[in-house]
């Protein structure tokens, strides 16, 4: 039985971690915040992939790989599975969890989403929301690089709760 | 729904949502690993790290206010005891003891055996000067502010640099008296 | 008696090499292992020498030499893990084991944020479980 810690520890950190580089570190350059934001969960994918892939065959292909991170990788994160998953068969995979439980954990008011682009406030929750979003979008491209595959990972956020994470794998 | 009376540390961490440490330890890590690279100094992310806990501390204070069913600390001995018994257990799932005592009672230790901040880390010799667990302090510092208890927090023992548990001195400055909050009563 | 182990990186870069033997052979150990490498690489690429267990961790025996056997295991993330032994009758389940456990003290190695994937692996830490784990070896069937 491995150890735990209440889900808040990881929500504040995350959350601290996020602001402590949007805010007070990088408050005018949010493309270098997004960066490291991004390379921290690069290096927290990276390391679970290589714990949670330990008592298991190799995948033989990238779709196997993806699948796994879909499944089990998803599963000892957030306690649910993606629940869809689609690929172009062209190197292309959109990850899609109707209820992403780091975007539903985090406060974002519901009002303002239909005015899009019209309020600033409205501009900072999203921007807000994005910058979030670089932390397990590092932690899905270290995963995946760590087991063989480069690609590069963004993710979509129109259909809130719901969040896609859009996988390119490099040739 | 609600119990009297405080609910014990144990049980709490029973009741709450949890996760795997190993995502907790792991985010931590590379968050402290990113402040190296991009602050250079180790005295510099000593003091990043405890405004981060501080930030968290003041948020967290709620929290624990409202699952542990505790109202108010009548003095800093109970409030020392709480954070040791009830606090850290019901977050970090770990149990710490209090000692070291001063005669005034306004300075103790809290003493941790295990912590799930350091699971897998070796410090490299070139962060010997590194409190890698300074959030840790900076939590307790913030979430006792809150409490109207401005405390210093300090390490006095660090396994990762060899020693046998992790000991937080927690030294109590000044207590503003909670009926006079707006007062500064000296 | 196991005299060698080694942990590879993907690119066939030595992460780690410890041997285990007083004698000066320290060198020839090496070769040994180097010259494993290959036979993990054809393994792997050649489907149908290795049947059913293709994607399995555990590669099995390598290659015997006059002295030694050489044993392997690859993970899911291309680490290869070598084990050379002088024990001429090894129970299958003992090298499985061995490479279980050898493979989770590598995890909590690299699990420490300090260290960078790809270089070597420095931890005292690891040293010692791997010690621990190598002196352990066949201990539970040995009796």
């Amino acid at each position: 039985m491995g150890r735990e810690v209440a889900e808040s520890c990881v929500d504040s950190l995350l959350t601290e971690m996020v602001s402590t580089y949007c805010h007070r570190f990088y408050a005018n350059k949010p493309e270098l915040a997004a960066r490291r934001i991004e390379a921290i969960g690069y290096q927290v994918g990276h390391q679970l992939s290589e714990r949670y892939t330990m008592e298991r065959p190799r995948f033989t292909d990238h779709l196997e790989a993806i699948k796994f991170i879909c499944k089990d990788f998803w599963s000892e994160l957030f306690k649910k599975q993606i629940d869809n998953l689609k690929t172009n068969h062209r190197g292309t995979f959109v990850l899609q969890d109707n209820r992403f439980r780091w975007l539903t954990r985090m406060s974002v008011d519901p009002q303002n989403e239909s005015q899009d682009n019209s309020a600033d406030g409205e501009n900072k929750v999203a921007q807000a929301t994005s910058m979030h979003l670089y932390f397990p979008c590092g932690i899905i491209r270290g995963a995946l690089s760590n087991l063989g595959i480069p690609c590069a990972v963004s993710a979509d956020i129109s259909n809130l709760p719901a969040c896609s994470f859009v996988v390119r794998i490099k040739a | 729904m609600p119990t009297a009376g405080p609910r014990s540390g144990d049980a709490i961490f029973a009741s709450v949502e949890r996760v795997n440490a190993e995502l907790f330890t792991l985010t931590y890590g590379a968050t402290v690993r990113q402040l190296l690279t991009d602050l250079e100094e180790v005295e510099e992310v000593n003091k990043q790290l405890d405004q981060m806990g501080y930030n968290i501390g003041i948020r967290l204070i709620d929290e624990f206010l409202a699952k542990s069913n505790i109202s108010r600390c009548v003095d800093f001995k109970e409030t020392a005891d709480v954070i040791a018994k009830v606090g850290l257990k019901m977050f970090l799932g770990v149990n710490a003891t209090v000692t070291n005592w001063d005669a005034e009672g306004t300075c103790c230790s809290i003493v941790l055996e295990d912590n799930p901040l350091v699971d897998f880390v070796e410090l490299p010799d070139t962060c010997q000067g590194l409190h890698y667990c300074n959030i840790l302090s900076g939590v307790i510092r913030g979430a006792l502010e809150m409490v109207s208890m401005k405390t210093e927090v300090t390490w006095l023992r660090d396994m990762l640099r060899g020693d046998d548990s992790f000991e937080l001195q927690v030294k109590l400055l000044k207590q503003v008296p909670e009926e006079y909050p707006y007062k500064d009563d000296e | 008696m196991i005299v060698c182990v080694a942990v590879v990186g993907h690119q066939n870069n030595p992460l780690y090499i410890q041997s285990f033997t007083e004698a000066d052979d320290a060198l020839k150990l090496h070769h040994i292992v180097h010259c494993s490498l290959d036979v993990v690489d054809e393994r792997v690429n050649n489907p149908r020498k290795s049947g059913p267990t293709l994607n399995e961790t555990f590669l099995g025996l390598l290659y015997p030499t006059e002295n030694y056997k050489v044993y392997g295991y690859l993970t899911n993330t291309k680490v290869k893990f070598i084990m050379v032994t002088t024990d001429l009758d090894v129970r299958d389940a003992d090298v499985r084991s061995f490479f279980r456990r050898f493979h989770a003290a590598y995890v909590d190695a690299v699990s420490n944020p300090f260290h960078v994937p790809g270089k070597k692996i420095t931890s005292k830490t690891f040293a010692e479980s791997v010690s621990t784990i190598v002196k352990s070896f066949g201990f539970s069937s040995a009796i």
